[in-house]
Order: C-alpha cells, then sequence, then structure tokens
C-alpha cells in the first residue's frame, strides 16, 4: 500500500486523537497543545495526499469504501489549513470567551476537535450515503459549538441552524436514494460515486431531476443557498470566531463539494440542463445576498452574508462551461482561504472592543491597530480588491461567462459584486477612522500568529499560482466534467 | 405474495394516517405516540418488502429501525426532555388545523403526480412507497414551518426522517454497514438536538421557539 494512501487513515485520526486527549486530561493547556498538534500533523498529511494525487498516484485506501480524488484533496488541504488557523487563534481567544473556567473551554477544544474531524471524513468517503451520514456529522457536532456563548442569541441561532440544516440534509438523503434505485435499476451493486456516474446515462431523466431538485434543495439549505440561507448569517455571526472562520471557510465548501461530486451525474442526463439551474439559483443567492450586505449592522454578519453571495457564485460557475468549472473550484479555494482570515480580523476587533455593531465602533485604527489592519486586509481582499487572490478567481469567473457568453449573467453579476464590493468596504471603513470609541487593545500572540499564517495564501496566491496547485485545480475541475 | 403486497398497501395508508395525525396534533404526548406508530409501520412495510423480495438486507434495515427509532429515540427524546413532553399546553402553530389539513392533501396529491411518471413497470415495488414517502416529506417539510414549538420541531424532522426511510426501503438498499450508520447517526442528531432544547427551555423558561427572533437586520443593538 502507497505511503499516501495510508496517510488518508491518519487525516480523520488526528483530531479525533487530540479529542480523546482532551477528554482524558483535565488540563487546557494539553487540550490547547495537542489541538494545534494534530492540527498541524493533519495538514501536512494532506499536503503529502495532494501532491501524490497530482503525480496520479495513491488515492485509494479501502476500494469502494475510502480514498480521494483531485476534487478531496483539494478540499482536505483547505480543512486542514483553516483547521491549522483555527487551533493557534483558538489557542489566545478561547480564554477570553470562558475566562477562569478551564472545564468549558476544555469542552470546547474537544468539540471543536470531534468537528474538525467529521469535516475531513465527507471528501474521504467513497459512498453518497456514508458521505450523507458524514455531512450529517458535521452538523450534529458543530451545533453546540454555535452555542457555546450560550446566550440568548447564540441558543437562537443554534437552534435554526440544526433545524434548517437537518430537515435540508433529511431533503437531500431522498435525492441520494433515488439515485442508487438507478443503480438498482441496473443491477448494479457497488454505491460509489463512479458507479453513479459510469450508470448516470442509462438512468430514466424523470428519476435524476427529481433527485437533483431535491439534493439542490437539500444540501442548498446547507451550502446557504438564497432562500434557505435565513439561518446562516446567524450561525456564521454567533460562534465563537474560529469556528466561524471553519463554518464559513470550510464547512460550507465541504457540503457544496457533494453538489459538486454528483454534478457528471445530473450532466449526463440527455434533455436535462442542470446548468440553468445553476444559473438562476446562483444570480439570486449573489442578487440577494449583496442587497442584504448594505442593511448589515454587525460586522461578523457582513462576512457571513459575503459567505451566502460567494455560494452563490460556485454555483453559478457550473452553470458556465468547462472554464467556469475551473473557475467554480478556483473561487472555493481563494474563498475558503480568505473568509476564514476575514473571520480572524473581525474576531480580534471583537476582542478589542467587545462590540459587534459597526455604528459603535470607530477609530479603531488608533485603537488597536493590528485589528484594524487585518479587518480592512480581509474586507478588501474578500470584496475580490486586487492584488488579493479572490480578485484573481473572479477575474476567471468573468472570462468563462465572456467565453460562454452569458453577457446577461456577466452584467448582473458585475453589478452585484458591485454592490457587494461598495456594501462591505463602506461599513468597515467607517470603523477605522475618526475619534477612537474603545481604548487600546493588545492581541494575544498566538491569535496574531495565526493571522500571520492566515494571511500568506491570501496575498501569494493574489500574485502568484504555484504550480502544484495549478495542477491540482486543474484536476480537480475535470472530475466536474 | 399478492397478499402481502396488497397488506404493504394498507400499512401505506395507515402511515399516511399517522403523518397527517402527528403533523396536526396539538398534545405532545399524542404527537410522540403518533411518531412511534409511524415508526412501526415503517418497520412493518420494510419487514413485508423483506418477505416479499427475499432481501436479508432489508430484514437488517427493519432490525436497526426497530431498535433506533421505536426504542432508543423515543427513550432519549423521554429522558432528556421528560418535563416538555408532559407538559400539557397546546402546541401553537401558524396555521390553523383546517387549512393545514386542505394544505397537506394538496401536497398528497403533488407527491403522487410527482412520484407517477417515476413508476414504470419494472418498479412496481416502489408504487406504494415512494409517492407516500415524498407526501410525508412534503408534509413533515410544510408542519416544521408553521410549528412554533421546540419538541414539536423535532417529532417533524424525524416524521420526515421515517418518510425518507419509507420510501428508500423500497427504491434502494446498502450494506448492513452503511444501514447502521444511518441508523446511529439519527440516534445522535435526536440526542444533540433534544439537549439544545433542554438547555433553550432551561434559559428562556419555555420551549417556545418562536419568541426567538433577536438575530435579523432589524434595528442596530
Amino acid at each position: 500500500m502507497r505511503l499516501s494512501a495510508m496517510l488518508l487513515w491518519v487525516i480523520p485520526a488526528a483530531p479525533l486523537a487530540s479529542a480523546a486527549l482532551c477528554l482524558a486530561v483535565k488540563n487546557v493547556s494539553v487540550a490547547k497543545l495537542s489541538t494545534l498538534g494534530t492540527a498541524l500533523l493533519a495538514f501536512a498529511a494532506s499536503l503529502a495526499v495532494a501532491s501524490d494525487v497530482t503525480r496520479h498516484v495513491g488515492g485509494v485506501l479501502l476500494p469502494g469504501w475510502i480514498g480521494v480524488n483531485a476534487l478531496a484533496a483539494l478540499i482536505l488541504v483547505l480543512q486542514s489549513f483553516v483547521g491549522l488557523t483555527a487551533a493557534a487563534y483558538s489557542w489566545g481567544y478561547i480564554p477570553h470567551l470562558a475566562p477562569g473556567d478551564p472545564t468549558r473551554q476544555r469542552r470546547y477544544f474537544l468539540n471543536l476537535n470531534l468537528f474538525q474531524a467529521s469535516l475531513f471524513i465527507v471528501p474521504l468517503l467513497l459512498q453518497p450515503v456514508l458521505t450523507w451520514v458524514a455531512v450529517e456529522l458535521t452538523t450534529v457536532l458543530s451545533i453546540f459549538l454555535v452555542s457555546f456563548g450560550n446566550t440568548r442569541e447564540a441558543l437562537e441561532a443554534a437552534w435554526k441552524y440544526a433545524v434548517i440544516t437537518i430537515m435540508g440534509a433529511t431533503v437531500a438523503a431522498f435525492g441520494i436514494f433515488l439515485l442508487l434505485w438507478g443503480l438498482t435499476r441496473h443491477h448494479v451493486a457497488v454505491q460509489t460515486w463512479s458507479a453513479l456516474i459510469r450508470t448516470a446515462p442509462h438512468m430514466p431523466a424523470g428519476v435524476v431531476e427529481l433527485a437533483f431538485v431535491l439534493i439542490l434543495i437539500g444540501f442548498g439549505a446547507k451550502v446557504g443557498l438564497v432562500p434557505m440561507h435565513t439561518w446562516l448569517p446567524d450561525a456564521h455571526s454567533q460562534a465563537p470566531t474560529p469556528v466561524c472562520a471553519l463554518l464559513s471557510g470550510v464547512e460550507v465548501s465541504t457540503v457544496l463539494y457533494v453538489i459538486l461530486r454528483l454534478w457528471p451525474v445530473f450532466t449526463a442526463v440527455q434533455g436535462f440542463s442542470p446548468q440553468s439551474w445553476a444559473l438562476v439559483v446562483g444570480l439570486v443567492s449573489v442578487g440577494t445576498a449583496a442587497f442584504l450586505l448594505l442593511q448589515v449592522h454587525d460586522y461578523k454578519r457582513l462576512f457571513a452574508f459575503s459567505t451566502v453571495e460567494h455560494m452563490g457564485m460556485l454555483l453559478l460557475c457550473l452553470g458556465l462551461g468547462p472554464l467556469g468549472a475551473l473557475a467554480c473550484i478556483y473561487q472555493l479555494t481563494t474563498h475558503g482561504l480568505t473568509k476564514s482570515f476575514a473571520f480572524y480580523g473581525s474576531g480580534s476587533v471583537l476582542l478589542a472592543t467587545g462590540t459587534r455593531t459597526i455604528g459603535d465602533v470607530r477609530g479603531l485604527l488608533r485603537s488597536a491597530p493590528v485589528a484594524a489592519g487585518a479587518l480592512f486586509v480581509g474586507a478588501l481582499a474578500i470584496a475580490g480588491a486586487p492584488p488579493f487572490a479572490v480578485f484573481l478567481s473572479e477575474l476567471t469567473i468573468f472570462r468563462a461567462a465572456a467565453t460562454t457568453q452569458d453577457y446577461l449573467v456577466l452584467a448582473l453579476l458585475l453589478v452585484f459584486l458591485a454592490i457587494a464590493f461598495l456594501g462591505i468596504l463602506r461599513r468597515t471603513g467607517g470603523m477605522l477612522f475618526g475619534q477612537p470609541t474603545h481604548g487600546p487593545a493588545r492581541l494575544p500572540r498566538s491569535m496574531a500568529a495565526a493571522m500571520m499564517v492566515g494571511i500568506v495564501p491570501v496575498v501569494v496566491l493574489g500574485v502568484y499560482l504555484p504550480l502544484p496547485l495549478y495542477h491540482l485545480l486543474g484536476m480537480a475541475a475535470a472530475t466536474l466534467r | 405474495m399478492a397478499a402481502l403486497a396488497s397488506l404493504n398497501t394498507v400499512v401505506g395508508a395507515l402511515f399516511l394516517l399517522l403523518t397527517f395525525l402527528l403533523m396536526v396534533s396539538r398534545q405532545i404526548q399524542s404527537v410522540l405516540r403518533a411518531f412511534v406508530g409511524q415508526s412501526l409501520l415503517l418497520v412493518l412495510s420494510t419487514v413485508l418488502l423483506a418477505i416479499l423480495h427475499h432481501s436479508a438486507e432489508l430484514a437488517v434495515v427493519a432490525l436497526i429501525t426497530v431498535a433506533a427509532k421505536v426504542i432508543v429515540i423515543p427513550g432519549v427524546l423521554t429522558r432528556t426532555l421528560g418535563q416538555e413532553l408532559r407538559a400539557r399546553r397546546e402546541i401553537e402553530s401558524a396555521v390553523n388545523v383546517p387549512v393545514s389539513l386542505l394544505l397537506m392533501l394538496g401536497l398528497t396529491v403533488l407527491a403522487f403526480f410527482l412520484a407517477a411518471p417515476l413508476l414504470g413497470p419494472p418498479a412496481a415495488r416502489a408504487a406504494v412507497n415512494l409517492p407516500i414517502g415524498l407526501a410525508a416529506l412534503l408534509i413533515g417539510v410544510y408542519t416544521l414551518a408553521i410549528r412554533r414549538e421546540a419538541v414539536a420541531q423535532v417529532l417533524s424532522l424525524m416524521a420526515i426522517d421515517n418518510g425518507v426511510f419509507f420510501a428508500g426501503v423500497a427504491i434502494t438498499t446498502s450494506s448492513a454497514i452503511v444501514e447502521a450508520a444511518a441508523g446511529l447517526e439519527g440516534v445522535m442528531v435526536v440526542l444533540v438536538v433534544a439537549i439544545l432544547t433542554r438547555t433553550i427551555a432551561q434559559h428562556l423558561g419555555s420551549t417556545e421557539v418562536s419568541s426567538l427572533r433577536q438575530l435579523g437586520e432589524g434595528v442596530p443593538r
């Protein structure tokens, strides 16, 4: 067995081991150290797996059960990178959330590790039903992270998150059963992604169409597509900041991964165009989120709505031909890296000021320069300003729309993105200048370190795309065809 | 064999009836009883299909369903939410019962309408279960939207799940490991959501989740 295939075990086992340690040893420092150590290990293992996948080797650990393709490897790298920065950020951040309560802090790290493990499991599984179970698991294991604050607002956010996303997953399960029915009808016993893709052209169109609609609604609810997005700004803003980074940066993409994995199944059916669904639902999400962004009074919600906007954009890309597929994968990558950084910036501001309300914060550049800088760079980067990573990936989307001559889509997208850009920058810009409303504040060193690491890909990918990553993106995009 | 198939039709009709009851009952106790009854009918249909198609896999599914949905999940709910379940208050709903019943009838017709084109001659084994499962799904989602009470919402979620599996057992079977994973996961969902409900009840003094409306884009806080 190849080394990289063996490493597939290590990736989810690392956070699980750390979770066991959090349970066994009643010491917060041990919990922090093991979380950070195993996060580093999982990141290294994901990089090794991804590098092997780009060289067309390795990838399957247990045929028919566990294995990765290029898309899954890319998701693993994103998950483990954000997991690493989130672990480092939590180190200094969580003691401020639960001061003088080591038991609660330890419970946080336990839940964080379990959630991280459930995220890793999703791209590793080769059977859609098991992947569905893993997606449900990500919800179940993150509910208590969302409600961690135990305030009325946090409980409200956790409740909406639980009910809407669990309902969504159940609806999606119906869709997956319908697809498996297509397999049963052709006496295919293996229920893997590849079996589905092979059999799809022979399935009855009606079955696949109904399955597509149910899966789009069901998983769309968990991805945050309009009109099932209502829970997302609540959950993604009330959770502790490192959890927000994981939820907004990688969890939504992890669920979208399931739709992407099934995409070749949907497109294989004669006389059915999932592309037009993707264009319409995607544009509606981008547009709605752009206008809602203008009304936000809470800077963490601002970035949460930006997630709705980006998820809409990712779906829209699927309707834009082969270059669109590449744009989708590219944008998924840059969004995950940038959004997590933007949340780290907003969390630092929250720590420095103690308020989430945009209007209550002024003069941040003078009172807390590091937090202010991180917030503004995060806002600029996620809004799509050059020279950051999202700018380049959005350019690819525009090019894809121009190539397929969807000029109306392109025009609407440009208008919506411009509105979102202005909305994000106007809201955050006002917080930086003027008479400081809050006293000077210093950030814990671990948080500053997490942000230093987090900003590297945001800046580097804005000017240069390393060759191995370029290959990985290309191969991942090829799995969508 | 034909007798078994027609028995399955009766089970399907009862399943649909209990789904209606589950969704309009105003007392939490009776909603819970309807859920257990609905789960039992799901098991019965699975057993009938297992005999009809000589499927050992379906027999395993039936066993897992009994364990998870008839025994463990109601047990978990009673243990974690004992007080809330015994509370003798009426479940508030945004739409009144007659209107809801009418809408649910409409959703049932829609489900049969959606499922009909999928049911060719080779799909006879799914003819009863697929439309009824789809109807339970649609009705459940509708009820989830109009109920204002946390415990009732949890039970609606579980009823939707029953609907999905009612259709699922007729159209596909997976290996025992996969089925067991799905069953275990269902139990975990209920456990976590029940604990969250209890926390909400402790903090708010009630499980009226409709009173949770702090978050939004209204006035700046």
